[in-house]
């Protein structure tokens, strides 16, 4: 039988270590889908040579190569070369001397996507270096409004551009200016706000990290318009490389006199005090983050009076975080209605009418390409998700992202061309946070996920009120239960309710969130809450307690003829069996550590 | 130490630095830019930035500007250098890195002009709206 | 004024008051536990919760820390509020199920069992609920700071620093009295040794009458224990006075008084038992100074006068041991006089009170007043165990299983034996000794002590209330040992004397007086410290010494010491002296 094309696919070890028999798998699977197996067949071959590119293959008759292949890369390979004649140029390897291959940045979906504002600087200038800021433009910003504008003007402008807050609450920058500004006092504090605990999120620290000189001008802007002559920026001690870089610009900042008395030689003065946190959760709230500065144990008070009105040492406060900070310049620098015509809504009337501008995420978890993405406002999951991030990770299947750091709620698939602006992600129960995004995919249990960001929330909880000390711990204890398959349907009542109260009564947000991963799974994924409690099971195989391994008998003898690998790899010595026979697991014995699935090459071992 | 700058200074730190940092006229012919936030640190970005040093040294240039800066957001495929040749359209981003590779990079792309392919990412740097 | 609305009531409360304090004025109860009055509302048992209407929306806030707004709609009993509370309820009791307070609330709200199991559980019925009171109070009213949190979340605690007894600690006892459960007690590290006088540390107030019979009688701050004037804060007191008459800055005063004449009663002092370490004062418990027992009987004292051991226990068999330093070689030889008849008192009242035995272990019995010799006799009557002879030491006794009692060593003279008394309690008749200020007294006013430091009278038999020095007398046991009526009697004594001199209107003194010629005085001030009488003293604006004729009995000490021989006898100069020898040579 002749067929049109050949696909070589490398068999040696290089590439079989590398997955290349899932490869030539996938590929067959592709091609009888596509109906085109009679037409392209696809052949095993010898090693290559070129084993750091596996797993590869190569095209025969056109001596296409591809390599570093992915099961993810199959069906576009497919559909692109095999039917539409069009090689993928992404998957190709093209000998030297040619240079088209190298795309261009803007070619790359990965950054092609993102919009820069806050990290507009980022790989492009040393950090450590005031002139190459000045030189991409910076501190002009700051000229402008010392020499230029009023205070009132700043504020107008910053309220126009539909800036609110990027560390969660999403407040409007230019209202909190403003009654900050109102506030009678004669002294008043600017606080940038760069304790970021979130697990996962490092959105604040790429952001000093690269660009420190932006959120310095930023805190200066911002203490001209509300009148304060000193600013603090809380830094966690564990952000080394974030807290030299700034301590750097800070004293560069003071030699150029951009810090400290009569800046540009005007009569406005003002400089900044680096304060360290000692790496508690709670300290990025607000209130336990003034307490913390002025010496006091980091716990939050009620915020019935707020913070820009008695702040830091009973005085009108303002404080925002890094990434609001970093945007400040440029949206003087540029104008609010440029800033305002990238985003979601309408802000001219009411401030929270819409999202406006760029938002940071870390993006993480089971996406191909992790890492610090700054998106317009508006952008939908599905194309942060694929786009951006590459699609799931070996193929798999999407289950649910989680937006907003540890408290931040689950968002299923259904809801993946929500637009991502403040209103819409609280409306699906989840929220904007400070910009971490975990991706998680089939093979994520949705009821191990809660507990496990709940267990972080809950061991940060600073203990002071009822509902969040004692009701997370609570909600850990039925979720440990149900994980553990002692659950029972009240529990899942129980749960419900008790969230709902914490999330109520709670006396600061961490207290107040805590509940959402809990509260969204079990909104959209109910079914898997109920199929732990009812049947016992974890259908995505993660909760130890409700699984088990077993060997199929039938693979172990005949494809494997009783290798033993997996009874020499227990630790337990679990799995019982002589040579070329049958092996059996003892579920007595087995610690359920999954070694033996690994190491099968058979896979004759399967969960239950 | 320097003394406080007037509104008219900063136009002319502006004009200065960019020279350097564009390659213009004289202070370089190449410029070696690697990324050097925590995750990339956390990859082995130090290694790299002492491989280009030590390379710098060994080979005696001195027409080589060394620096760095923050994390460029594709974390997963960090150490990541960017290198910028005078004349050439465009920066080279460079992923993954190893020392070897750098060594096979001034092999090639510093000392020959050819672009070692199977490293980069892409050309030409992100741009901002 | 604000006018707002709680539960359809329409109130106007001022401004800054919170929804607790509101609805408290329109007589709506809301459930806290983590708040008092004197503190800052801190917010943080979250059972105040209300819902606060905002046109459609509604959203719950703590009552106790919720600033009142104009046109607030408050809602303290909806059903969304309720189904808080119930649950906020489940987790204390879940957590705290004996804890009365956390009962008697739950009771109130009426929930009875909680759905949840916690880990945490605390089955102790004075167990910390976290409220927090205590820290607060420490912190803001008292201004120390002792009192903290340690850990986070389920884990936190209530703590001293480093879990330790703290320096700062003033021992004010405001924690222990906001505390809801009881759970923090103050405990009196002196109290732990066994005195008795500790037993009230707790309950003895910074502000008190000085005496019942005080005139006038007006209550005083001790400035030794209140909060204000340690640490600046508290002003408590001051904020409950209605009249405002609290005033921290009244400092002690020193009042200059001109008299003529001055009669001393500063009365005596209790040897230390502490320096007599075989009788285990201070060491051992339920062995007590006679003041303390004294104490102990008294209704308005730490047990309102019933006799108990420390443990609570009414003690089987008491020990009264005489003669503690008195008349003995090593501290003083003299008697005290008065512990005979107080001995036999507390044995009568033992008797009288309990049913235990009673021991009397003394020397001598002094029984010489008027009445005591009967009073004696009854006692013995009564049955009280008199043991004649000396105790050699007092120890403690433990057998297994019962509790620890007291053993009395000592000679009975009258039977000639050894004994060893079991014994529950001990009592000590410490001997009266002179005040150990009693030598500054002496100097400032020139009088004279004895060799048992009690000041010298001017004669044992003819004049007893007078000393050498004219216008000062003594009285009580100032002069010497001695009991209430022989006290009486000396004051009354001395105050005749005075009065006869002050009826006089004029004294009349020796004409023998020695005289300085002031121009010739050179001021070396040898004589002043000479003279026995205290007459001379210096004058500093003249730079010469000065007589006090009044004070002056001429005994021509400072004539004979003046190097300048500018003192004179009044009518015994040299030249008189010599002209009376001449005359006396012509004959």
């Amino acid at each position: 039988m002749a067929y049109r094309t050949y696909l070589m696919v490398c068999a040696g070890t290089g590439c079989v270590a590398n997955n290349s028999m899932k490869i030539k798998e996938k590929l067959e699977d592709e091609l009888l889908k596509r109906g085109i197996h009679n037409e392209v067949s696809v052949v095993t071959t010898g090693c290559n040579g070129f084993c750091a590119a596996g797993p590869l293959m190569v095209v025969q008759p056109d001596g296409v190569f591809y390599q570093l292949l992915k099961e993810s890369d199959i069906p576009l390979l497919v559909e692109e070369h095999f039917i539409k004649g069009r090689p993928v140029k992404k998957l190709m390897y093209t000998p030297p001397k040619e240079k088209s291959s190298i795309p261009k940045m803007s070619d790359i979906p990965f950054f092609a996507n993102q919009t820069l504002i806050a990290l507009k600087n980022r790989g492009l200038i040393d950090p450590e270096k005031i002139d190459e800021y000045i030189a991409r433009g910076g501190y002009e910003a700051l000229a402008k409004v010392l020499t230029t504008m009023t205070s009132e003007e700043v504020i107008k402008e910053i309220k126009d551009s539909g800036l609110r807050g990027r560390g969660g609450g999403g407040f409007p920058t230019g209202i909190k200016w403003e009654t900050c500004k109102r506030m009678e006092a004669d002294t008043r504090y600017v606080i940038c706000n760069a304790d970021e605990g979130d697990p996962g999120a490092f959105m604040d620290r790429s952001i000093i990290e690269s660009d420190p000189h932006a959120v310095l001008e930023g805190m200066c802007i911002g203490a001209f318009a509300i009148g304060a002559s000193d600013g603090y920026i809380y830094i966690r001690n564990e952000y080394p490389i974030a807290l030299q870089r700034l301590q750097v610009a800070i004293k560069q900042a003071r030699e150029y006199g951009l810090l400290g008395k009569n800046i540009f030689g005007t009569d406005f003065s003002f400089d900044v005090r680096i304060v360290r946190g000692a790496g508690a959760f709670v300290c990025g709230e607000s209130t336990a983050l003034m307490a913390s500065i002025e010496g006091k144990p980091g716990e939050p008070r009620a915020k019935y009076v707020h913070t820009v009105e008695k702040g830091l040492h009973d005085k009108p406060t303002c404080l925002n975080n890094v990434e609001t900070w970093a945007n400040v310049a440029q949206i003087i620098t540029r104008g609010a209605s440029w800033f305002s015509s990238i985003g979601t809504g309408d802000v001219s009337e009411d401030a929270w009418g819409g999202s406006k501008g760029t938002k940071v995420f870390s993006l993480s978890g089971k996406v191909n390409n992790t890492g610090l993405i700054e998106v317009p406002m508006g952008i939908s999951l599905r194309q942060i998700i694929y786009d951006i991030g590459g699609g799931i990770k070996d193929g798999k299947k999407f289950k649910a992202v989680q937006t907003g750091g540890p408290s931040g709620g689950f968002i299923p698939e259904s809801l993946l061309d929500l637009p991502v602006d403040y209103e819409e992600l609280t409306r699906v129960g989840s929220m904007m946070g400070s910009g971490g995004m975990v991706v998680t995919d089939e093979d994520n249990c949705m009821v191990e996920m809660a507990k496990y960001f709940l267990s972080f929330t809950q061991a940060e909880s600073c203990g002071k009120c009822i509902p969040c000390r004692e009701g997370t711990k609570r909600m850990l204890d039925i979720l440990e239960k149900i994980t553990t398959g002692e659950g029972t349907e009240e529990d899942l009542v129980l749960l419900e309710e008790l969230s709902y109260m914490v999330v109520d009564s709670s006396l600061c947000a961490l207290g107040g969130s805590a509940p959402n991963p809990v509260l969204t799974t079990l909104k959209y994924f109910r079914d898997e809450y109920e199929t732990h409690v009812r049947d016992k099971k974890c259908p995505a195989h993660c909760c130890k307690a409700l699984i088990k391994y077993s060997i199929d008998p039938n693979i172990c003898v005949e494809k494997g003829h009783g290798c033993g690998v997996c009874s020499k790899s227990c630790p337990d010595g679990a799995i019982i069996g002589e040579s070329k026979q049958v092996h059996y697991i003892d579920l007595m014995k087995c610690g359920k550590c999954g070694i033996c699935y690994d190491s099968c090459k058979f896979n004759a071992i399967y969960i239950e | 130490m320097a003394s406080k700058i007037s509104i008219e200074d900063l136009a002319k730190i502006r004009k200065e630095t960019l020279r350097t940092m564009n390659l213009r006229e004289g202070s370089g012919k190449v410029k070696m830019n690697v990324h050097m936030g925590t995750c990339g640190i956390a990859a082995g970005a130090r290694k790299i930035l002492e491989a280009v040093l030590s390379e710098v040294e060994t080979r005696g240039l001195n027409d080589i500007i060394v620096t760095n800066s923050g994390c460029a957001g594709l974390c997963s495929q960090e150490p990541m250098m960017t290198v910028e040749v005078y004349n050439e359209p465009a920066p080279v981003k460079y992923v993954s890195l190893t020392p070897e590779k750098v060594k096979k990079i001034f092999d090639s792309h510093v000392l020959k002009g050819e672009i070692v392919k199977e490293y980069a990412l892409a050309l030409g740097s992100e741009t901002t709206v | 004024m604000i006018k707002l609305t709680i539960d359809g009531k329409q109130l106007e409360v001022f401004e800054d008051t919170s929804i607790l304090k509101a609805a408290e004025k329109a007589g709506i109860w809301i459930p806290t536990m983590c708040h008092c009055d004197y503190i800052e509302p801190y917010g943080v048992c979250r059972l105040c919760s209300v819902e606060v209407v905002k046109g459609k929306r509604s959203r719950i806030v703590t009552a106790c820390n919720y600033p009142v707004r104009e046109g607030l709609t408050v809602r303290t009993n909806s059903e969304r509020v309720k189904w808080i509370r119930k649950i906020i309820m489940e987790l204390m009791l879940s957590r705290w199920p004996n804890v009365p307070a956390v009962k008697e609330m739950a009771e109130q709200l009426g929930i009875s069992k909680p759905r949840f199991e916690s880990k945490e559980k605390d089955e102790a019925e004075d167990a910390c609920i976290l409220c927090g009171m205590c820290v607060n109070v420490c912190n803001d009213l008292v201004g120390k700071g002792v009192l903290g949190f340690s850990k986070m979340g389920i884990e936190r605690e209530v703590v001293l620093p480093y879990n330790e007894r703290s320096e700062e600690c003033i021992a004010c006892g405001a924690c222990a009295y906001v505390c809801p459960t009881k759970h923090i007690k103050v405990k009196s590290l002196e109290y732990e040794r066994g005195a008795i006088q500790d037993w009230s540390l707790a309950s003895k107030t910074a502000i008190y009458v000085p005496t019942m019979q005080a005139v006038p009688r007006v209550p005083t701050i001790d400035e030794a224990s209140c909060i204000n004037k340690q640490t600046g804060g508290c002003k408590a007191c001051q904020t409950y006075c209605e009249p405002g008459a609290i005033n921290y800055d009244m400092k002690d005063e020193e009042i200059e008084v001109e008299v003529g004449q001055i009669l001393i009663t500063t009365g005596y002092q209790l040897m230390d038992l502490t320096k007599m370490p075989q009788f285990g004062y201070g060491r051992l418990d339920n062995v007590y100074s006679s003041l303390d027992f004294e104490h102990m009987l008294n209704s308005t004292g730490p047990t309102n006068g019933t006799i108990q051991c420390k443990d609570g226990s009414v003690p089987r068999a008491v020990g009264i041991i005489h003669c503690i330093g008195s008349r003995d070689e090593n501290y003083h030889k003299y008697c005290s006089r008065v512990c005979c008849m107080y001995a036999l008192k507390f044995a009568h009242l033992i008797k009288d009170r309990t049913t235990a035995e009673v021991y009397q272990f003394y020397i001598d019995m002094r029984a010489f007043g008027k009445g005591y010799e009967e009073f004696y006799k009854r006692l013995l009557d009564e049955g009280v165990n008199m043991i004649r002879g000396k105790v050699g030491e007092v120890t403690e006794c433990r057998v297994d299983g019962e509790k620890p009692f007291l053993k009395v060593a000592c000679e009975d003279t009258l039977i000639g034996k050894f004994r060893e008394i079991p014994l529950d309690m001990v009592i000590l008749c410490p001997a009266i000794e002179s005040n150990a200020d009693s030598s500054d007294l002496k100097k400032i006013f020139s009088i004279s002590q004895s060799p048992d430091k009690f000041f010298l009278e001017r004669h044992p038999k003819l004049d007893p209330m007078s000393t050498m020095t004219d216008g000062i007398f003594i009285a009580g046991c100032a002069q010497g040992p001695k009991d209430i009526p022989d006290s009486v009697a000396q004051a009354s004594g001395a105050a005749a004397k005075i009065l006869s001199l002050i009826s006089v209107g004029e004294v009349a003194v020796d004409p023998i007086k020695a005289e300085i010629v002031e121009e010739r005085c050179s001021g070396c001030r040898i004589c002043n410290n000479l003279c026995p009488y205290g007459a001379i003293s210096y004058i500093d604006e003249k730079k010469i010494s000065f007589i006090n004729d009044m004070l002056c009995k001429g005994c021509g000490t400072c004539v004979a010491a003046c190097p300048s021989s500018v003192i004179t006898g009044k009518g015994f100069t040299d030249a008189q002296i010599m002209a009376e020898i001449e005359g006396l040579l012509a004959i």
